[in-house]
């Protein structure tokens, strides 16, 4: 060592003992020398530093409160540099330290290294355990997506149905009676001060006593003693290293962690699901019917912890470290037991044909399987919209799919349509989502409405009298004069001719709304088709066009199923402009001036209005 | 270099005395108390939850003729003003119901879509004959009662919101039939419905 650093090295030693320190802290007494085994306690520290370094930049970028969580996991997931990788490496190391903490505890147990005089150690590791789950649970909720959010809120409401202090707990973690900012301002608060600052507490201590103590070697040793640095010391970095990189391909394979759509109260994510590490506490609960069920969230786990912070007493003969060990071995494969069949049974339907014996399992898988791609399609749908020029409102994302006729639509149609109409793609390689197939619909399929294949399948004599057109279940218009029109006159019309109508009219429908091709393309074309349906063909026999102002009772096809038609046509079909009295039994959603008087305000008729026409 | 005064600080002892036993007690409670406050006005607002009130909202769901009398079950969402702390939210979809209008009857049941097992969204799919719940597979018949009875996870029937018929006022009598429930959060996992108000 060069002279000045020499003196600055003494100068440091002289005032703080550094050198004394830096020995004790190296200089430890491998018994049989460095060996793999003992790596397992290096690789939780060096996992939980890792989060510690991941965490706070986390941090440093996060916003707790119900408008801007979601938002700001949004932003650092899709917009920061690297920040997807930051929120990957933090998520899988997560799961790596459940992994890691199964392992350092399965080999304690398994070795006896609880025995005296390491019980005190022993039971420090075991809240060091628990601490460790609590940081993971309160970690789940912080990004306040639909998975977060619903997860945790069974997690509380199971916590609120412990004895005596259960409802007041519950207040209390989630900041008062239904989840809100102060869910998030405590959680952030747990996961990012108390638990990491209980966990140091806990882990000083733990450290210290096994230096206290020392290595707990396992027989046979394998050669003659060895110093914890450097030999032991490389084995744990290494460890640590592999670590970190098998972390590292898991958040680049993963893309970084999950983000679904924005919790809402209001809409059920039926694919909630607790954290995989967790799933075999769920599991566990489907055996505990009603009021058993304390039985099975409290006073047998409670037992279990319980028995565990005993394990070094219980231990103390031979026939006791058996039990102990049996315990492990019971636990372990308990756990993976029950994890299996939550993943069987969530995933049973895409596995196994349905049967009578096991439909009621089946529909349950299909159920959440159904929610688990519904999901997976708002979530797309809504990243998508906040990745827009437009960005976030500032009153949150939630707003943003609130708005959404793409999101909404499907769900308002189901509500108010569905009753009577269908919403069925027949072409192929149809995407099903969108499908609403009613076995017995009472009113035509609403599918691609105003587009030039939808007012084609009108006019052509084959699909007018069919049930998804004029011919559904107690439809007066299948034997009507349209039908009859098409069915007879359109066969002897040229298909130019036809061609052009079905033009012009889906031009029509492209007069408002967001269809806006339609009219650009085929100009020639459409003003035929215009020509044809004004003068020559005979639809103004019955039906009003533009100028033409007939009073046939036949629907206006000025703006023929455009957005301001088909507005005004929701809000009451029977005004004379459309069906007047021939109308069926649509209702009118909307006929009042006064909004409060009306089943659908104007917001949600241009939802339902802007998905029907795919705008 | 050894500080020459140490050894006489290790061996002396504290005489018991009472100006020391005064000494050791002030200093205990000095201190104890030096923590403690900040402490104990840490917990006490910590503890405000505990001592907000808070009630049950009346909310407007549906038009009555958007319930058919046809026993099917129908899922609208409540949507009423939400107090977040320091957030008020207009209009707020707060959670949801299903109404269901049996026969001949002339007010709808409102069934909350909590389940009242561990309060996950009970869903319904139009056709099927039951209600499911999709987190622990609790599933209830139409009228809300069990399909297994006691054999469900769940410890008790779907809760019941009470239900209010309001019709609007208008010039000429005839205004439209409103649904209101009184939208009660209910406790989850006890065999009786306790609201969490």
């Amino acid at each position: 060592m060069s002279s000045p650093l020499r003196t600055l090295v003494d100068w440091l030693d002289n005032r703080t003992g550094v050198r004394g320190l830096l020995h004790e802290a190296l200089y430890e007494r491998v018994p049989g020398g460095a060996r793999w085994r003992y790596v397992w306690g290096s690789t939780l520290v060096i996992a939980f530093v890792s989060q510690m370094i991941t965490g706070t930049f986390l941090w440093m970028a996060y916003s707790p409160s119900t408008q801007t969580a979601w938002e700001s996991v949004f932003y650092i997931q899709y917009e920061m540099t690297g920040g997807w990788l930051l929120r990957g490496l933090h998520h899988y190391m997560a799961h790596a330290m459940v992994v890691l903490l199964a392992i350092h505890f399965a080999q304690v147990v398994w070795d006896g290294a609880y025995r005296a005089p390491r019980e005190l150690n022993f039971v420090i590791g075991v809240a060091l355990m628990l601490v460790v789950f609590g940081l993971s649970l309160t970690g789940y909720l912080l990004p306040w997506d639909q998975k977060g959010y619903w997860a945790t809120s069974v997690g509380t409401n199971l916590a609120s149905q412990a004895p005596v202090v259960g409802p007041e707990f519950k207040k209390l973690a989630i900041g008062g009676v239904d989840y809100g900012h102060h869910t998030l301002t405590r959680f952030l608060a747990l996961h990012a001060g108390v638990l990491p600052g209980l966990l140091i507490a806990l882990l000083v201590p733990h450290i210290a006593l096994f230096r206290r103590h020392g290595l707990h070697a396992r027989e046979p040793l394998k050669g003659p003693d060895a110093m914890f640095w450097p030999d032991q010391l490389l084995k744990d970095s290494i460890a640590a290293l592999g670590v970190v990189a098998a972390v590292f391909v898991l958040a680049i394979y993963g893309g970084g962690a999950e983000l679904t759509a924005p919790a809402d109260p209001a809409n059920p994510y039926n694919a909630a699901r607790p954290e995989w590490y967790f799933l075999f506490l769920f599991q566990f609960l489907k055996w505990f019917p009603g009021e058993l069920e304390v039985w099975g969230a409290f006073v047998i786990p409670g037992v279990i912890v319980t028995t565990l912070f005993l394990m070094p007493w219980i231990g103390r003969t031979r026939g006791g470290h058996l039990f102990n060990v049996g315990l492990l071995v019971i636990l372990l494969g308990g756990v993976v037991l029950l994890t299996a069949q939550a993943v069987r049974d969530d995933y049973f339907a895409a596995w196994y044909e349905r049967t009578e014996a096991n439909a009621h399992k089946f529909d349950a898988s299909q159920a959440f399987l159904d929610a688990e791609k519904n999901a997976e399609r708002e979530a797309e749908r809504v990243i998508e919209l906040a990745r827009s020029p437009e960005k976030i409102p500032p009153t949150g994302a939630l707003s943003l799919m609130a708005q959404d006729p793409y999101l909404q639509g499907p769900k308002l149609f189901a509500q108010n349509c569905a009753g009577c109409h269908t919403h069925v793609d027949r072409s192929d390689g149809a995407d099903s989502t969108h499908n609403m197939d009613g076995k017995s619909a009472t009113a035509p399929n609403l599918f691609g409405l105003g587009t030039r294949e939808w007012v084609a399948a009108i006019l052509d004599p084959d699909q007018v009298a069919d049930a998804d057109h004029f011919g559904y279940q107690e439809s007066p218009f299948a034997e009507g004069t349209m039908v009859d029109w098409v069915q007879s006159t359109v066969p002897d019309l040229d298909q130019e001719h036809v061609d052009q109508v079905v033009a012009a009219l889906a031009a029509e429908s492209a007069s408002s709304g967001n269809r806006v091709n339609e009219r650009g393309v085929d100009k020639q074309k459409i003003a035929a088709g215009f020509q044809l349906i004004k003068e020559e063909i005979g639809c103004t026999d019955c039906h009003k066009f533009h100028e033409v102002n007939n009073e046939g009772g036949a629907p206006d096809l000025t703006g023929y199923m455009s957005r301001d038609w088909l507005m005004d046509f929701i809000r009451n079909p029977s005004s004379e402009r459309f069906y007047g009295e021939y109308n069926d039994r649509m209702p009118a959603f909307a006929p009042h001036d006064n909004p409060q008087l009306n089943q659908l305000d104007d917001q949600t008729l241009g939802l339902i209005v802007d998905w029907l026409r795919g705008d | 270099m050894k500080d020459k005064s140490k050894p006489d600080l290790v061996n002396k002892t504290v005489s018991w005395n009472r100006r020391t036993f005064f000494e050791m007690l002030t200093a205990v409670v000095a201190g104890t108390v030096a923590i403690a406050t900040p402490f104990v006005v840490g917990v006490v607002s910590f503890l405000s939850p505990l001592f907000k009130k808070n009630s049950n909202p009346q909310v407007r769901i549906a038009l009555l003729s958007q319930i058919p009398d046809d026993g099917m079950p129908r899922s609208f969402p409540v949507v009423t003003d939400h107090v977040d702390a320091w957030t008020k939210y207009p209009e707020q979809r707060v959670g949801s119901v299903y109404l269901v209008r049996n026969q001949g009857a002339a007010k709808p049941i409102a069934f909350t879509a909590k389940c009242p097992h561990a309060g996950c969204f009970i869903g319904y799919k139009p056709g099927d004959e039951l209600f499911r719940c999709p987190c622990h597979t609790s599933a209830f018949n139409l009228d809300g009662t069990r399909e297994r009875g006691d054999a469900e996870v769940a410890p008790r029937d779907m809760d019941r919101l009470p239900v209010e018929l309001r019709t609007v006022e208008s010039t000429d009598d005839n205004g439209p039939t409103e649904v209101w429930i009184e939208f009660i959060d209910f406790q989850t996992g006890h065999k009786e419905a306790i609201s969490t108000v």
